[in-house]
């Protein structure tokens, strides 16, 4: 009795063995960025009096390349494009937020997972139009005047869903939607970090809104951290 | 109605079979083919759309007013469950159509409760966009297609034409029975859209492709938006069914003597009316089915080639035109306007003949005018499109065919306002709709000058300016001239009278409001706010200085909105507890007063069928005994 009460518990525990965090390695990084920097673009809110109004009439950078001073690159997206198959993840029941602040999407790029909840808020004074253009799931196109909140999701895996604005022309942000939780993107040091990979041998991608993407093979252990560099370079 | 139409035994008129068996209540009341009881099915059925119809619009006005702010459904809902367990009380337990009423009622407060909650329509009280798009869409659609064109053509056409015209009933009656179904369905389609998932269409009343016609997001085939096109295809075709049968009953079924130009002035306006219908609603039906399959199985009628939505190409074939359907569309919908208009002119003019106690001033120049205005309302649909890019000789055309055509309509107007001249006017009830409709209908007419001449239409276009102009041609104008009539003839379906005092507490409250809610908005367009703001232009510089009668106008609606509930008060308590009327209640000439039964009998209408005399309006004929000379009496008595 004893024996098979040992050996039930060996066997749950292999099964749950994937989804575990303890037993999974890290891969950290940064993306790098080689070259002149370009010139940031400046957004121009005219359209919408209350836009200018929320930045005093100041001019407001474009979040399509952010190179960090230390010549790195920012809203890089960074995740597990091959060596997870046929493994199944739980969906966190907590919702991923998408802020509408100062007619700019927070965060500009952002992961979740498949029919992970998404919580679109509106904190400006004014109303704005939630465009998902997914080509694998079902998308929507929503008004959102302010203090409404809307909760979506997206059902299946997709890199990226681009998310825009009908009615400011300059707000777009990137969702990527995995059907793992292995992501992460670059900060405003260019860093990035994956927890809790399960051990074995991946393919890694990085994704960028203007310089595209590139992959890498990583084979991650069953702890520590493994260090992979992503570098873009000028166009 | 609770007051069934008398069975009682009389001969039957020629050509009349005589069949006095009696029917069971579903034979009788809802599976009926007798012309009364399909005018009453269209009667209450298109009352109840437009009730639905101007709760939407009171929703509306509530964003326009308030945007952002969270709406208080109760104050909506409450009215109408309080009189919908007034007008159930009223009925008592008895199945009768008032008991089915106030179910009604309750089932429209239920409705509202339903549209004002839910987070695809209003989060937290608070109205999206899309929403109010719909409900922008679903007003039109229901207001015109559901409301006031079965009121003004089904019901009144079909109660008053056989008897006007001494005829024991429709010509087909099977096909009248089929024009009032294929409209049920089609309105229990439209209301159904607004269950489906992203609810009821958002591309306004006039369906534009390409807007209309792409399904970018939504992969299910059953939307919104096919959902109308499917309701509109049972409703042309109801439409179709009962204009073969006016025309055919108002050529085939007049009585003896009846002579064209002996025919009631509202005889003539339904038999125009149906020739519209008849001749303008193919082509809609045909354009509507284009636009089904454009959404259902890929075609592309009305998409063109590079179709771009939101910076992403569309999967569609392309090569087709988007004005094709606005070509389409305008083609039934200018008619249309005529539709909405020409019979509440047909009920106006009966009721002024009948109390100024004189006879029309210019009868025949009014029959004239008003064919003439049948042919030629053909021929001006284009001036909705002036600013597509059409070009400048189309445009020149279009705009004079516009302002000829305003030609006929003064005529018509002139000569209502001139028989007033002189006139021993009776100031009841109908008679105060029918005057304030003649001066409203003109501030429509004229205000549409401005917009058929294509210059001024490129500042008004699409601005409020259109939307006071249309309302004040068919809210003041034409369900002025429906109400006008629901008090006339409500003594002939039921035998009694509707309350005069509370009847006009209704028409002075209804008249006020009107104004308050339509002149603003002329005012709003020409200033250039458009009319398709969800939020009443509070984001644009140049609406700021017109903001202010958003609220006026919204205040205006709801207390208007008070003193409709009076109307279905009164209607519906003096259906059981009106004073009882005479024969000829109004001392009419035309035949349904002054021949058939007063309520009117079950089958035939008519004791005997009657022979025709004289002309329609012989009112203080010199030399006469009394003020009113019916159609059917052969000499003075």
């Amino acid at each position: 009795m004893a024996r098979t009460a040992v050996l039930f518990t060996l066997v749950a525990t292999l099964l749950v063995l994937p989804s575990s965090k303890s037993l999974g390695g890290n891969v950290a990084g940064k993306a790098n960025f080689k070259g002149s920097k370009p010139a940031v673009s400046k957004i121009r809110m005219n359209a919408d009096a209350r836009c200018m109004k929320l930045h005093a009439g100041k001019e407001v950078s474009s979040e399509q390349v952010v190179v960090n001073p230390n010549n790195t690159l920012r809203y890089v997206f960074v995740y597990v494009k091959k060596g997870l198959e046929g493994k199944k993840f739980s969906i966190p029941t907590e919702k991923a937020t998408l802020d509408q602040r100062g007619c700019m999407y927070t965060p500009h790029v952002f992961g979740i997972m498949a029919n992970q909840p998404i919580e679109i808020v509106n904190s400006d004074p004014t109303m704005h139009n939630i465009h998902a253009l997914s080509n694998n799931s079902k998308g929507f196109n929503i008004g959102q005047p302010k203090g409404v909140k809307h909760v979506k999701t997206f059902a299946k895996p997709e890199v990226m869903v681009r998310v825009k604005c009908d009615v400011h022309s300059w707000m777009a942000c990137y969702v990527g939607v995995l059907d793992h939780p292995f992501f992460a993107v670059t900060d405003g040091k260019g860093n990035y970090e994956i927890k809790n990979l399960p051990a074995g041998e991946y393919e890694l991608e990085a994704w960028h809104e203007k310089y595209g993407a590139q992959t890498m093979t990583v084979k991650v252990e069953a702890a520590g951290t493994k260090s992979v560099d992503f570098t873009y370079e000028s166009k | 109605m609770s007051t069934p139409l008398t069975s009682q035994a009389v001969e039957p008129a020629p050509g009349v079979r005589a069949h006095h068996e009696e029917l069971s209540w579903w034979r009788k009341y809802v599976f009926s083919t007798d012309h009364k009881i399909i005018a009453l099915q269209y009667a209450f059925t298109s009352m109840v759309f437009l009730l639905f119809g101007f709760m939407l619009m009171v929703l509306m006005r509530w964003q326009l007013a308030y945007p952002e702010r969270s709406i208080p459904a109760l104050p909506f809902v409450i009215p109408l469950g309080i009189i919908g367990l007034v007008v159930i009380f009223i009925a008592g337990v008895k199945p009768s159509i008032n008991s089915l009423m106030g179910l009604l009622l309750l089932g429209l407060g239920a409705m509202v409760m339903f549209l004002t909650s839910g987070e695809e329509r209003m989060p937290e009280g608070i109205m999206l966009p899309e929403f109010y798009n719909s409900l922008g869409a679903m007003h039109g659609t229901i207001m015109v297609f559901l409301g006031v064109v079965p009121l003004a053509v089904g019901a009144f056409g079909n109660f008053v034409i056989p008897l006007q015209i001494g005829a024991p009933d429709m010509a087909f009656p099977k096909i009248n029975a089929a024009s009032y179904w294929a409209y049920f369905v089609g309105g229990v389609v439209m209301l159904a859209s607004f269950f489906v998932p992203a609810g009821a269409a958002q591309s306004g009343w006039t369906s534009y492709p390409p807007l209309a016609a792409v399904t970018p997001l939504s992969r299910d085939v059953l939307t919104g938006q096919t959902m109308w096109i499917l309701g509109m295809v049972f409703l042309i075709t109801s439409s179709l069914l009962g204009s073969i049968n006016f025309i055919t009953t108002i050529i085939q079924l007049r009585t003896k003597g009846l002579t064209f130009m002996r025919l009631p002035f509202f005889v003539w306006a339904q038999f125009v009316t149906s020739f519209l219908l008849l001749l303008a609603f193919p082509p809609l039906e045909a354009a509507a089915i284009f636009q089904l399959m454009d959404r259902v199985v890929g075609t592309s009628f009305f998409l063109p080639s590079g179709l771009v939505l939101s910076g992403t190409p569309l999967n569609v074939s392309g090569g087709g035109n988007p004005l094709l359907w606005q070509h389409l569309f305008w083609f039934l919908a200018h008619p249309e306007v005529y539709v909405l208009i020409l019979p509440a002119l047909g009920i106006v003019a009966e009721i002024i003949a009948n109390n100024i106690r004189k006879p029309l001033w210019g009868y025949k120049a009014m029959v004239y005018s008003l064919i003439f205005l049948g042919f030629m309302s053909f021929i001006v649909w284009a001036h909705h499109m002036f600013l597509t890019g059409m070009g400048t000789v189309m445009s020149a055309f279009f705009q004079t065919t516009t302002m000829i055509i305003s030609i006929p309509s003064v005529v018509i107007l002139s000569c209502l306002f001139i028989s007033l001249h002189g006139g021993s006017i009776r100031f009841n009830t109908p008679m105060l709709f029918a005057l304030v409709f003649l001066p409203m209908f003109g501030i429509g007419g004229l205000t549409g000058l401005p917009l058929g001449l294509a210059t001024s239409d490129i500042h008004l276009h699409d601005t409020y300016y259109v939307i006071g102009h249309f309302h004040y041609v068919v809210a003041p104008g034409t369900l002025f001239g429906l109400f006008a009539g629901i008090y006339y003839w409500f003594p002939k379906v039921s035998g009694r009278r509707m309350n005069e005092l509370w009847g006009k507490i209704h028409f002075w409250g209804t008249f006020v409001c009107m104004n308050v809610i339509f002149f603003p908005m002329l005012i709003q367009g020409m200033a250039g706010v458009s009319r398709r703001f969800y939020d009443g232009g509070q984001q644009y510089a140049h609406a700021q200085s017109v903001l202010y009668l958003n609220e006026v106008m919204s205040i205006a609606a709801w207390v208007m909105a008070v003193f409709q509930l009076i109307f279905i008060i009164n209607f519906f308590v003096c259906i059981r507890k009106g004073k009882k009327v005479t024969e000829n209640h109004w001392q009419a000439t035309t035949l349904e007063w002054a021949a058939a039964p007063t309520p009117p009998i079950a089958h035939g209408n008519f004791l005997t069928r009657p022979v025709v005399y004289r002309g329609p309006y012989e009112y203080s004929v010199p030399g006469h005994a009394k003020d009113y000379t019916p159609q059917n009496q052969a000499r003075d008595v």
